[in-house]
């Protein structure tokens, strides 16, 4: 039944799903920047939720033995740290961006900590259940389609829907309307009778949770274990995939399937294994990183939400 | 007349006499706004040494042990905390430099790495005398750093980018470069290692050591640079238009003072320090390029700064502090077999701390308020206070139940809801909200709850703890209301 296949086909297969596998945490974490930051609070942490999520998911995961269960412990630990966050950036109007800093400090030393406590484990945990892969049966012998979507790990396609979801939500809803008005002009809102700390607060915990939910899906269904950092940057990768999609759900989505097709053709450049390629391999993976800076140095006008950074204080009553 | 003229030329020199810097500084520490910031770090310090000890005593570790042997630690070895200090003190100047000015550096990273491998270049490269090849590879890495922080300067001045986001890339793209040098172009011929690096520099540019095995002499350029920093922002019309730009650029710019010049040259100065640390690092060191060497100096240049609230003295404390943390760490790792990383639990909590003062302010005046409270009117303020203790007692109970292993999901998920319902708890009761009591009323009856379901399906693991918490809490919850009533009555609660 099988035909020889000519192997540049399958490659192509293997860079599609390559590519999709390596965007869906930079998509959801973005999400979560792009809620935050829409609400005007500036999530530098999201590589510490999602580093969280990622542990917590894992633990979970390898006490229950349900990665589903795992994966919501994931999303609630990103969550959670994200309500730190949030109260030490709107309850008490702390300085959000050092706030941010803390929040990675806290969850690099405290994810290793635990791997130590949990495991035992110095660099890797323990495999643990994962989340089990989407077959696709019918296209499974298409030359392209069979390699590439062959078999999926669900929440690659939850990806997709949180995407339409967070467009629905933020653009279609009540709440989602208070979110992009507390980021572009608070006091306005706050005529409008809406507790704006309210609406920051919720949005920086969706934030966290949609961060968390990236993260999780790194140690629960990519790679089946905890690693020392796993995210290794992921997180600063999701907050230029943000501001690439301009602050959009579907820039988001956008920006972070090309930043994970970067991801993807470097990993495919070190299957084929061609050293005159290997030799350059480091500057494909800093690609994302400089287009980024020269996006924001002017090639395309970039606006972030106008009250994004600052803390709003109500005016004292006279 | 001559009386009023003599009397006058002895007044004169009294009232103009220029006040000495001694005398300002004589006369600062009588003020609150100087220990006020003071202050707040050290109950930022406190506070998250409290949560970190939760956080071993939860996770199997004795937090009193750790703690005597992270102290002991710090104090036994202070050539040890002085050289891990070294590179802090230089990249904790360069961000509170470029936040003087308004701007957040959180590349130091990059700019470190850029710095060393200029200043390993040359150190290895290039042939020169014994004290001049030192300085120059220090002064050709401060210039290399320097570059990279100008690039994210320039793009932050006359295009609007924004520093945070171009410098992180900029430290990952710098990062990525001086990868790829150390692995193809400059590689060790005939290295055996697995990670790549660059030939050794000449033993000319060595920085020497001042005593023992591991303090060098970079201890005292970081020492030099802080009075550099210090007189360049006090002293110098350059340092004094950086913070009138950096407390409000708008004002700045209407008193005359360009904006753009300055930021761009904030950043480039910051960079320069970010470079001289990693000089300074590769030369007293490592004595070479190592591809990923640097255990985020530049990352922890910011808590340093942040710890230090920008200002270069407190920036050298706090790296001395943190120097300190990290040789205690060691020692606490050796003797009490805590994990390292807790140092980095630690020094996270004091940003978090640190970044919202407020969070300082709130809990001493609630503090105050309920030391008050307790000595005026005991009948309603000993159940509150009871109430608050049970919350923290619940979350941390519960947080300990969670961690406990062989527990059914189930089982974990509830005491973990009985946490976070206990910290919520207390929470609402410290700011004294109106409906505290009904939260402490849901807590109890999720004690309950754990107690039933543990005592139905998992054989009363924890039964009698959750028999008592809940008597104890329905206890207090019958006081809450009592005293609730009568203050509706009264008319000083809303029903």
């Amino acid at each position: 039944m099988m035909q020889a296949i000519d192997p540049n086909l399958l490659l192509l297969g293997w860079l599609i799903r390559s590519t999709l596998e390596m965007s869906t945490p930079l998509v959801l974490a973005a999400l979560g920047g792009m809620f935050s930051e829409k609400s005007g609070i500036v999530n530098i942490g999201l590589e510490g939720m999602m580093l969280m999520g990622a542990f917590t998911a894992a633990a979970v995961s390898w006490y229950t033995g349900n990665p589903w269960l795992g994966l919501l412990g994931g999303i609630a630990s990103g969550g959670l740290l994200a309500v730190v966050h949030a109260v030490a950036c709107v309850t008490f109007k702390g300085n959000q961006i050092v706030s941010g800093t803390g929040v990675i400090l806290f969850a690099s030393g405290f994810t290793t900590v635990m791997l130590k406590v949990v495991w035992n484990a110095q660099g890797a945990s323990d495999p643990v259940t994962k989340i089990p892969d989407v077959y696709i049966n019918p296209i499974k012998d298409v030359p392209i389609l069979g390699t590439a979507f062959g078999q999926m790990s669900p929440i690659v396609y939850l990806m997709f829907v949180m995407v339409a979801l967070s467009y629905y939500v933020l653009y279609r809803t009540p709440f989602g309307l208070r979110v992009r008005a507390s980021g572009e002009d608070p006091s306005t809102l706050d005529t409008a009778g809406v507790n704006v700390d309210h609406v920051r607060f919720v949005a920086v915990v969706i934030s966290g949770c949609l961060a968390g939910f990236g993260g999780s899906y790194l140690s629960i269904s990519f790679l089946g274990f905890f690693g020392k950092l796993m995210t290794g940057g992921q997180g600063f990768i999701a907050l230029a995939a943000l501001i690439f999609g301009n602050w959009t759900p579907i820039g988001c989505l956008l920006a972070g399937v090309f930043f994970g097709f970067l991801n993807g053709f470097q990993n495919t450049i070190q299957i084929l294994n061609v050293p005159e390629l290997q030799l350059y391999l480091n500057f494909v993976k800093m690609l994302p990183y400089v287009l980024v800076v020269v996006a924001l140095a002017g090639i395309r006008k970039s606006i972030p939400p106008k009250a994004v950074g600052t803390a709003y204080e109500k005016e004292a009553k006279a | 007349m001559t009386a009023d003229e003599s009397s006058a030329e002895v007044e004169v020199p009294l009232t103009t006499k220029p006040l000495s810097s001694l005398d300002l500084l004589n006369a600062k520490l009588y003020t609150w706004s100087f220990w006020k910031p003071v202050m707040w770090a050290v109950i930022s310090i406190v506070l998250s040494l409290i949560v970190s000890a939760v956080i071993m005593l939860l996770s199997g570790y004795d937090p009193l042990l750790a703690y005597r042997t992270l102290f002991y630690g710090m104090i036994i070895q202070p050539d040890y905390a002085l050289y891990f200090a070294t590179p802090l003190i230089l990249t904790g100047l360069s961000v509170a430099l470029a936040f003087k000015c308004g701007l957040f550096n959180i590349g130091a990273e990059g700019q470190v790495y850029m710095g060393s491998m200029a200043a390993a270049i040359v150190g290895y490269a290039v042939a020169l005398p014994i004290v001049i090849h030192p300085l120059t590879c220090l002064a050709i890495g401060a210039i290399a750093g320097g570059l990279w922080g100008f690039v994210p300067g320039l793009l932050k001045a006359y295009r609007g980018a924004h520093e945070v986001v171009t410098t992180m890339m900029l430290s990952y793209t710098a990062i990525l470069f001086t990868q790829w040098l150390a692995t193809y172009p400059l590689r060790e011929p005939g290295q055996v290692q697995l990670t790549p690096q660059l030939p050794a520099i000449l033993p000319s540019a060595a920085i020497p050591n001042v005593v023992g095995n591991y303090l060098h002499w970079g201890i005292a350029l970081a020492i030099v640079s802080v009075f550099v920093v210090a007189f360049i922002l006090n002293r110098t019309v350059l340092g004094y238009e950086m913070r009138a730009v950096g407390f409000n650029r708008d004002a700045a710019e209407y008193a005359g003072i360009d904006p753009r010049r300055n930021m761009a040259l904030a950043l480039g100065l910051s960079g320069a320090l970010a470079g001289l640390a990693g000089a300074g690092e590769i030369l007293g060191n490592y004595g070479r390029f190592i591809d990923h060497w640097s255990p985020g100096i530049g990352f922890d240049g910011i808590t340093v700064a942040v710890l230090g609230r920008n200002h270069p003295w407190g920036t050298l404390l706090a790296a001395i502090f943190f120097g300190a943390l990290r040789s205690g760490g060691t020692f606490m790792n050796a003797v009490a077999h805590v994990p390292i990383e807790m140092v980095g639990v630690i020094q996270g909590l004091i940003v978090l701390f640190v970044a919202a003062p407020r969070v300082n302010d709130w809990l001493a005046k609630s503090g105050f308020g309920y030391a008050i409270w307790v000595k005026n009117e005991p009948k309603i303020a000993v159940p509150n206070l009871a109430a608050l203790v049970f919350g923290v007692i619940s979350s941390v109970l519960a947080l300990g139940y969670c961690t406990m292993k062989g527990l059914g999901g189930m089982f974990i998920g509830l005491y973990f809801l009985v946490a976070i319902v206990g910290a919520v708890s207390f929470g609402m009761t410290l700011s004294k909200y109106r409906r505290a009591p009904f939260i402490h009323v849901v807590l109890c009856m999720l004690w309950l709850l754990t107690g039933a379901v543990d005592s139905l399906y998992l054989g009363g693991v924890s039964f009698r703890t959750a028999a008592v918490m809940s008597i104890a809490g329905f206890m207090i919850a019958v006081a809450l209301f009592w005293v609730r009533s009568k203050m509706i009555k009264e008319g000083r609660c809303q029903p």
